[in-house]
């Protein structure tokens, strides 16, 4: 979806006052210093945006070795949408 | 004990934040009580409460504030004022000699509130990611530690209303055995929310508003007294090994020289004026001070009917024939009743007698309480040039008394 890229940056940006320069795609979270407990509210935040539940996947060790870029992460939110508009 | 050095006084308060803000406050005799003006104020039967006027949005960037329930950046403010004030007692300390000890009776009643507003109120199962780290007991101790890289023991105790009386006593206690070199101890507490108030409320213990004046609703040793006012804020004190403050040329504003603590048992609310009169006299005992060098008193004097009567009679059964001749106050007067902060800011203001040789009045005294018969300096602060030392009185529902004894500090040498 167009907009995921565009929006989960806005997000970041008035969430954690990322500067928008850094929010790139190939950028890593680890570089953006996403630790466990910003994870969680990142993803808090990426729930509430886009009208999700990542509660499925609970593990979040997984999760996190999983999404190492925000590339990764708004395609994770991309199978999110699209499974929750497959219904 | 082994006097320990004050080296750094911080407080956030219904009457501004800064200590010094603070204690000009209690000398003018000014109120920070009000009636509460908050979204849900209209369901409170009692609206008095005595809030501190701090916008923490300032204070902290956006990503932290959320991490925080507002006892946690009252005692982060209040803190970062006693360090600045202390000129160099952490960096100078070994950081796993350094600690922090804090009293908080509640905890986080805002995150709480909200995390059950969103269960049971919106019917939502999407709790806030942080609310347990928001809501729990020890968040402003540890968040105090963190930022300041203290790695020494990072304790809270909760012991409702003489908490923070007893997070300092204790953390004099371990510096003065020499387990530490540097202690921050205080308190803090932030319970104006609709839950905390309404709990209050139930427990038939909060004053009624008064009708011509709300800021003058509490009212201790005065026989119209109808109970205490809620306040919220945190004050933090440093607190250092004498000899080493000494020695790095820090400005000791006064040495904490007794600590008395021991509990009733007969009742889970209502004082007892043996438990109250055992606890300063530890303290006394603990501070080799005769009842005569205590020029002043910094009465726990809540305002409630129980409170008042009990702590006159305990304070006559300690000082015997001098108690006419000690003052005594109740700055809650002024600030209200801020719970597990409560002996901390008192003792701040007991502290701040030594070092400005004037003692702040028990406002509202309007009509003298036979069983009240003590000198409570009413209405007016008073100059007490010379005084050499200054007590504090903290006691709690659950039955635990602290008393905390400080002295003008004795020169170098001496």
């Amino acid at each position: 979806m167009t907009d995921t890229f565009e929006r989960l940056r806005a997000r970041l940006h008035r969430d954690f006052g990322m500067p928008l320069a850094s929010l790139v795609p190939e950028a890593t979270l680890e570089s953006l210093e996403v630790d466990s407990l910003r994870m969680i509210e990142l993803l808090f935040g990426i729930e509430e945006e886009f009208g999700l539940s990542t509660q499925e996947d609970a593990d979040h060790n997984q999760l996190r070795q999983r999404l190492r870029t925000l590339a990764d992460l708004a395609s994770y939110i991309d199978e999110l949408r699209q499974a929750k508009a497959a219904g | 004990m082994k006097p320990v050095a004050i080296t750094g006084l911080g407080v956030v308060s219904p009457l501004g934040a800064g200590a010094n803000v603070f204690f000009d406050a209690l000398l003018a005799g000014r109120s920070g009580i009000v009636r509460l003006e908050r979204p849900f104020s209209a369901r409170l039967s009692t609206r008095v409460a005595a809030p501190a006027p701090f916008d923490a949005t300032s204070s902290f960037p956006a990503p932290k504030l959320r991490m925080l329930d507002r006892v946690s950046q009252l005692a982060l403010v209040a803190a970062a004022e006693a360090i600045a004030q202390s000129q160099g007692a952490l960096q100078s300390a070994d950081p796993r000699r350094a600690g922090v000890s804090m009293g908080v009776a509640i905890g986080g009643p805002e995150a709480s509130d909200e995390g059950y507003r969103t269960l049971y109120q919106d019917g939502s199962d999407r709790i806030k990611p942080f609310s347990v780290l928001m809501a729990m007991t020890n968040a402003p101790a540890s968040w105090m530690g963190m930022d300041h890289g203290l790695q020494g023991p990072n304790l809270t105790y909760s012991t409702a209303c003489s908490s923070s009386a007893v997070a300092i006593g204790e953390a004099a206690r371990r510096i003065a055995r020499g387990e530490v070199d540097v202690m921050l101890a205080g308190g803090a507490e932030a319970p104006l929310t609709l839950g905390t108030i309404k709990a209050w409320e139930a427990l038939k213990t909060l004053a009624m508003e008064d009708a011509r004046d709300p800021s003058a609703s509490c009212k201790p040793f005065s026989r119209n007294r109808s109970g205490l006012v809620l306040g919220e804020g945190a004050a933090v004190v440093v607190l250092e090994d004498a000899a080493r403050a000494r020695q790095r040329g820090a400005t000791i504003l006064a040495e904490l020289v007794g600590y008395g603590c021991c509990t009733d048992t007969a009742h889970i609310t209502r004082p007892s004026v043996a438990g109250q009169a055992h606890a300063m006299k530890l303290a006394l005992e603990d501070a080799e001070l005769p009842p005569g060098d205590i020029g002043y008193i910094n009465a726990h004097g809540t305002g409630t009917a129980a409170n008042d009567s009990v702590e006159t009679a305990a304070i006559r059964e300690v000082f015997g024939p001098r108690a006419d001749a000690t003052p005594v106050s109740s700055t809650k007067s002024m600030h209200g009743h801020l719970l597990g902060a409560a002996g901390a800011l008192e003792f701040v203001a007991a502290v701040l007698t030594l070092v400005r040789e004037t003692l702040p009045p028990t406002m509202h005294l309007e009509e003298p309480d036979p069983e009240c018969d003590l000198d409570y300096v009413p209405g007016r602060s008073r100059p007490a040039p010379g005084m050499t030392a200054a007590l504090s009185n903290s006691f709690a529902f659950g039955g635990t008394n602290a008393v905390l004894v400080a002295r003008r500090p004795v020169p170098s040498g001496a």
